[in-house]
């Protein structure tokens, strides 16, 4: 190799992120990173590298440096305690029993009545 | 206790004791995550030879896309050698993203291949001479690299994880376009035939040696250390019986043979048991020095240099003041 | 355009021989450009600037080539023959594409020892695409109802194309100036053969006269207007109306490269045709 290549500018490619839209109803979704010298070359690039049998109807690139997230010491931090069913449907699975119950008490009484006291 | 490894007040040694048992219990790390040298290392390795072998792998193939005998067929090639730069990109951003910390960036791991600095498969420095040998790559080299690759899905390097899930998802129409082309080619004329079996033959020796030297009793480093951080799962002769057991059988039900005479199944060993290539062999040609290497290193290196002025104008694009 | 009435199938189509004519005429025009520069695309794989441009080209010259096998289609349900045999078995003389879509890369063989052009390849694909945007627009309100129907679907994918070129263009006539010389050295020689993209052969006043498509003087001025606006925008310097090469391609004058690129790709077809492959 030529030793001059080694004191010559690096490339400088940024890393972009890609997301896309399925459909209009569908959330964005991460797909993976490619590098691109600017945001719309990386536009450009998107969907032939990383959507190529899906369909597509929207497409973001966000450079990954202006993404910002949780470092790997402050992730554990996500998880949550097991104790909230009061805002989940599982917190409430005891309303149908009662529901019927009530249904049956009083179809019961409406027998009761028709056939005479 | 999950917090404990993060704790930049912990020694080394405690930091990678709770890396060893993340790793034991299943645990997945992530391109940010603390993790030994050593590990950094083995998955900068084999994932830059994994990204580079599919670059390079198009090579031998690009002959036959212009020259696909139908349509359908200059389609489906198309696609698929478009498929394995894909891989390649995708396996090469992996492998930036862990040589980040070092400094290191695409470029260098170009001039790192032109240097013959990096190794890539072996199968990719052969010759591709007839258009069977386009299909046997399709069937039997894709089918191969996909058996390596489901085997490495469970890896403990989850972005690896994630581009090898990708890459999965497409290598069955890999693996299908292959074995359209060989089953016309086996149900076709007593040339289309021969033209197959003569590819069959050439690429035996290159398809064996695809896993890697079996153990001889001692694991070599590199897949000792690759197991023990959970990389990879099975030895590469495991991966090899996989193969074999998997394509042997159709190869002799085609009516077609493969150069050993001596090769046939143990039924109490439950494996093939075959000659052994030459792995004196095989180190040289991963080295960069089989028959086919330097000129696609050379087609390789040559339009990387004379493009460089596109990369340099399309960089200073926008970054120009006013 | 054209005083014929919609024909709306194959069938009627073939009913009129003259109609007929004129139809395959046109067809494989379209097939051969597609197909043609298809193929040169092709031969850039392994090769382009960086590893995301090159995934992403060869799908462009995938989306061509799977347009020129329409075109194949349609002819081969005119009866005019099989796809396959009307794509590989031809002779050059028998092709219909403009010499611009069978100029080399650039020097040396795809698989031996290429140096091909970047800035040759943009233009050339960015100046055919302007012109098939136009050629696809015209076929909207082609009097042959299938041609219609196809060139709607095209222009979705067609479009996208655009784009990418457009980038590159802009971003090579815009950054260095190195990429603006070697932007306007091929400029120059894509001007000396565009001038043929518009013109539509020998049978050219059956093919308007049949309502197929509008004619080369309505053509080319879409052309002209479209591409000019293209690169004003990108701040490149109008070339004026361009040339026509030595040969002429819509009439079956090509050069010796198209020999050459049509003996690559038939290579293993002719081994023997009748053959499943």
């Amino acid at each position: 190799m030529d030793m001059n290549k080694e004191t010559e500018v690096r490339d400088d490619f940024f890393i972009y992120e890609v997301f896309s839209q399925r459909s209009v109803s569908s959330s964005f979704v991460h797909q993976f990173s490619l590098l691109a010298p600017n945001k719309e070359v990386a536009l450009a690039m998107a969907r032939e590298n990383f959507l190529r049998r899906e369909t597509c109807f929207n497409i973001w690139v966000v450079k990954r440096d202006d993404i910002y997230g949780l470092s790997p010491e402050e992730r554990p931090f996500l998880e949550r305690l097991d104790n909230k069913s009061y805002r989940e449907t599982r917190g409430y699975g005891d309303l149908q029993a009662r529901w019927r119950h009530h249904r049956e008490q009083y179809e019961e009484k409406q027998k009761h009545a028709e056939s005479g006291s | 206790m999950q917090t404990q490894m993060e704790r930049s007040d912990l020694t080394e040694n405690e930091k990678m004791e709770a890396f060893l048992a993340k790793i034991d219990r299943g645990g997945k790390i992530e391109a940010d995550d603390w993790m030994p040298d050593d590990y950094r290392n083995q998955l900068i390795k084999l994932i830059s030879m994994h990204g580079i072998s599919e670059i390079m792998g198009a090579l031998p193939e690009k002959e036959w896309v212009p020259k696909a005998p139908t349509l359908r067929r200059k389609l489906a090639i198309m696609a698929k050698v478009q498929d394995e730069m894909g891989h390649g990109q995708l396996l090469l951003r992996v492998a930036e993203d862990l040589l980040a910390p070092l400094g290191k960036t695409r470029e260098d791991l170009m001039n790192d291949l032109f240097a013959k600095r990096l190794k890539f498969h072996n199968v990719f420095h052969m010759e591709a001479p007839t258009w069977a040998d386009a299909g046997v790559i399709g069937w039997l080299v894709d089918g191969a690299a996909i058996i390596t690759q489901s085997m490495s899905l469970d890896t403990s390097y989850a972005p690896y994880a994630r581009a090898l899930h990708r890459i999965c998802a497409e290598e069955k129409f890999h693996a299908q376009h292959g074995e359209s082309i060989v089953l016309e080619l086996a149900e076709g004329t007593e040339e289309q035939r021969q033209m197959l079996q003569e590819a069959i033959t050439r690429w035996w020796p290159s398809l064996l040696m695809f896993f890697g030297p079996p153990e001889n009793g001692t694991i070599t480093s590199n897949q000792s250390a690759n197991m023990r951080y959970k990389i990879r799962t099975q030895t590469n002769e495991e991966l090899r019986q996989v193969f074999l057991k998997k394509y042997l059988p159709r190869i002799f039900h085609l009516g077609f043979t493969v150069p050993d005479e001596t090769i046939h199944f143990d039924e109490e060993k439950d494996q093939w048991v075959y000659q052994q290539p030459d792995w004196e062999q095989f180190k040289q040609i991963v080295k960069g020095n089989g028959p086919r290497s330097a000129h696609r290193l050379n087609l390789r290196e040559t339009s990387y240099e004379e493009t460089k002025w596109v990369r340099d104008a399309i960089m200073s694009y926008g970054r120009h003041v006013g | 355009m054209g005083d014929f009435s919609q024909v709306e199938t194959t069938e009627a189509a073939k009913q009129n021989p003259e109609y007929a004519q004129a139809l395959t005429d046109l067809l494989f025009q379209l097939a051969d450009d597609d197909f043609i520069l298809a193929y040169r695309g092709s031969e850039w794989l392994g090769l382009a600037p960086h590893i995301e441009e090159d995934v992403a080209f060869s799908s462009m010259s995938q989306d061509m080539m799977g347009h020129a096998v329409m075109f194949y289609e349609m002819l081969e349900q005119l009866g005019v023959g099989k796809a396959d045999d009307l794509a590989q078995l031809r002779e050059a003389d028998a092709f219909r594409n403009a010499i611009l879509v069978e100029r080399k890369n650039g020097e040396g063989d795809y698989n031996t020892d290429p140096h091909y052009d970047w800035a040759y390849a943009i233009v050339r694909s960015y100046v055919y695409g302007l012109y098939k945007q136009v050629r696809l627009e015209s076929l909207l309100q082609s009097s042959y109802t299938p041609l219609a129907l196809v060139s709607r679907k095209m222009m979705t994918e067609h479009r996208y194309h655009l784009m990418h070129w457009q980038v590159w263009l802009t971003q090579l006539a815009n950054s260095t100036d190195e990429a603006r010389k070697r932007l306007e050295a091929a400029i120059e020689k894509v001007w000396k053969d565009a001038g043929e993209l518009y013109q539509l052969g020998a049978n050219a006043d059956a093919i308007v006269r049949c309502g197929l498509i509008a004619g080369e003087g309505e053509l080319k001025q879409k052309w002209l207007t479209l591409t000019q606006g293209i690169f004003e925008k990108a701040g490149l310097v109008w070339a004026g109306e361009p040339g026509v090469p030595e040969q002429r391609g819509r009439h079956g004058q090509h050069t010796p490269e198209l020999a050459q690129a049509l003996a690559t790709l038939s290579e293993v077809y002719r081994i023997d045709p009748a053959a499943g492959w």
